[in-house]
């Protein structure tokens, strides 16, 4: 089973398939171990005008449906998480200019991305993880200018960013009410990356803290209006969260596919593993968790088409595709053995890949505190 | 520099392909067709060409409207226009009818496009058949200079250079233009399509040239090739076990079994 998607979906799928398969899939072992930034890998996708899919057709790009994008991004999620992680971070980064930017900043960061190019999302701190409004960073009016200070941590695409979407106190005593959201381009005085977050996984993506120190940007940089930033930044993540679910979907995939495969070839007692019904069956409680999370982020995003909310589905889409993938990646450990545990094998990378969709864009108790109180209500 | 490249659709050859036991014909049903990797050479060769010296790539491929999706694809990576050729009988054509079929089309498609073609490109064989005999037969038919196996074309005042690839190396021959040039593996791969070039292809109308409008009136008695029947390699047999405990015995059974087949 899978998205149900449309025959130009299916036709541009196989391509992206035979381009995952021959260029990214081996390819990022090698990747994966040294922890740098596959550039020829990421030319060829941008050749191939893979990170275009975020970007609307009345602004270039190619037009898709939501679930053949979706279709899509998982096959990409299937040969490598970490691949596929670089181009969700740039749908990551440009809602907050879709919610709140002018039409100028919107062509002008969908430019950036046609060509090939990468955004960042910079909303957590050290200090402001799941607690988001308790960040540090100041943006402090000076005439028709803001001044911003503060450093952004675990920032995914900081150091390949072309531009950033950075969120920032307005007004300190406002709490989550003064939080206001800026769009600032890569090479902005005092704009600087950090160190790199030496990652347990999702390697093939760049990770660093961004540093912010007295970076001027004129008032028209700002997304919204001062006081806006939380609540792009919350419409954001709602909206990201499916994207999320959708990688970690692929990842599921890919252990299942892996298992699927050693399974029937590994003889142990003079048959085949797979013959065994305790094989069949936890691979079928893969099966079952990863459909039931892909067709949760498919749900998300038939509301999103139909313009209805989508909040709580979102976050239950993500939280079944992470823990869908942190599951069906440790049983895949399981039932390659010793073999599942050695680096010589893939699936020890599918599970260290896994960890982080139970952690970003809102961990999974997160996502459960969202779930939880649409479910009890106002009490 | 104007090509010409003719491309034949074939199941995907990365899909282990079987007899269907009721028909006795290769079951087709897994392998999704595609363009023969040769063609698919041919056609990144002259993409590669165009790009750098000017001109235009038209692609052509002989057999049921279900080719156009191959042609599609060749439109999503670099061919400017194609054609089809299909009309009752041309689902399964040998080798000789697939270049009677050509050279009829060739000066059609000249007509239509208002252009001349320099180089008519062909793979230098099928994955599927693998004849191999097209490329030299079109050549033939369109008295056309002919060279084969090649990996590399360059254009020259009087017409092109063309290396060959051999057994032993490479050979290089300057030829007139037009000529007819079949491809080997070049030291790269062809391209992938782009999702926009992908998108644009698929809505691209591709013209359809019947027999009539080739000006070919019977084409099943030109058919000088028909296939008798199809039959699966034979399995690997078990091999032999020699299992003597002393060297000297095991060596002396091993060197007789081998005698025994011919072995040496």
């Amino acid at each position: 089973m899978a998205y149900i998607i449309s025959d130009e979906g299916k036709d541009l799928l196989k391509d992206v398939h035979d381009f995952c398969e021959n260029e990214v899939k081996e390819q990022s072992k090698e990747f994966d171990l040294s922890g740098e930034w596959p550039q020829n890998i990421y030319d060829m996708a941008a050749e191939m005008q893979l990170g275009t899919l975020d970007v609307p057709e009345e602004f270039g790009g190619p037009g898709l449906s939501r679930i053949d994008h979706a279709a899509i991004l998982e096959e990409m999620a299937k040969a490598d998480a970490g691949f596929a992680t670089s181009f969700m971070t740039n749908g990551l980064s440009l809602h907050p200019i879709e919610f709140g930017g002018t039409k100028e900043q919107l062509k002008s960061v969908y430019d950036v991305i046609l060509k090939g190019g990468f955004g960042a999302f910079c909303l957590t701190e050290p200090n402001a993880g799941c607690d988001v409004s308790n960040g540090s960073t100041t943006a402090v009016k000076d005439g028709d200018d803001y001044i911003i200070n503060g450093t952004k941590c675990f920032i995914t695409n900081g150091p390949v960013a072309d531009f950033f979407t950075v969120f920032a106190k307005t007004d300190k005593s406002a709490g989550a009410k003064g939080m206001s959201a800026f769009l600032i381009f890569k090479g902005t005085p005092g704009l600087s990356i950090g160190s790199h977050e030496n990652k347990m996984g999702i390697r093939l993506s760049q990770t660093s803290d961004v540093i912010l120190e007295d970076v001027r940007v004129p008032a028209s940089a700002m997304l919204g209006k001062e006081g806006d930033g939380f609540k792009i930044a919350m419409k954001t993540l709602d909206i990201a969260r499916t994207w999320c679910g959708i990688v970690a979907v692929g990842l599921a995939q890919r252990a299942i596919d892996e298992a699927a495969s050693y399974v029937r070839t590994r003889v142990q007692f003079g048959k085949p593993l797979g013959r065994n019904e305790v094989i069949q069956f936890k691979l079928a409680d893969m099966q079952m968790a990863t459909e039931a999370a892909r067709q949760l982020c498919a749900y998300s995003l038939t509301l999103m088409d139909r313009g209805e909310d989508y909040t709580v589905a979102s976050a239950t889409a993500k939280c079944k595709a992470g823990d869908a993938a942190m599951y069906c990646t440790t049983e895949a450990v399981q039932i390659l053995g010793g073999y599942g545990f050695s680096r010589d094998y893939p699936v020890e990378k599918l599970m260290r890949d896994a960890k982080i969709f139970q952690l970003f864009e809102g961990t999974n108790e997160i996502q459960r505190l969202v779930v939880g109180r649409s479910v009890v209500g106002k009490c | 520099m104007e090509f010409l490249v003719c491309v034949k659709q074939v199941p995907d050859d990365s899909v282990e392909i079987h007899l269907n036991p009721e028909t006795g014909t290769p079951d087709l049903s897994q392998a999704d067709p595609e363009a023969g990797a040769f063609d698919t050479y041919a056609e990144e060769l002259a993409v590669r060409f165009i790009e750098e010296n000017g001109g235009s790539v038209t692609v052509v491929s002989a057999g049921t409207d279900d080719n156009k999706t191959c042609l599609k694809n060749s439109l999503a990576v670099g061919a400017g226009a194609a054609y089809l050729i299909a009309d009752e009988g041309t689902d399964c054509l040998d080798s000789a009818q697939v270049a009677d079929l050509l050279a009829a089309a060739a000066p059609k498609i000249e007509e239509q496009e208002g252009k001349k073609f320099d180089v008519i490109l062909c793979g230098k064989e099928s994955t599927d058949a693998i004849g191999g005999q097209v490329g030299a037969l079109l050549a033939e038919k369109m008295n056309l200079p002919l060279v084969e196996n090649a990996v590399e074309i360059k254009s020259t005042d009087s017409g092109i250079s063309v290396k060959q690839e051999t057994d032993t190396g490479f050979m290089m021959y300057e030829v007139s233009t037009p000529a007819v040039v079949t491809i080997s593996k070049p030291d790269y791969d062809p391209r992938y399509p782009t999702i926009r070039s992908k998108m644009a292809a698929r809505k691209a109308k591709i013209p359809t040239l019947t027999l009539s409008d080739l000006g070919i009136s019977d084409l099943a008695s030109e058919a000088a090739v028909s296939s008798l029947g199809f039959a699966e390699p034979k399995t690997r047999q078990a091999g032999i076990k020699i299992n003597e405990s002393e060297p000297e015995e095991a060596v002396k059974k091993a060197m007789d079994q081998m005698i025994a087949d011919k072995a040496l």
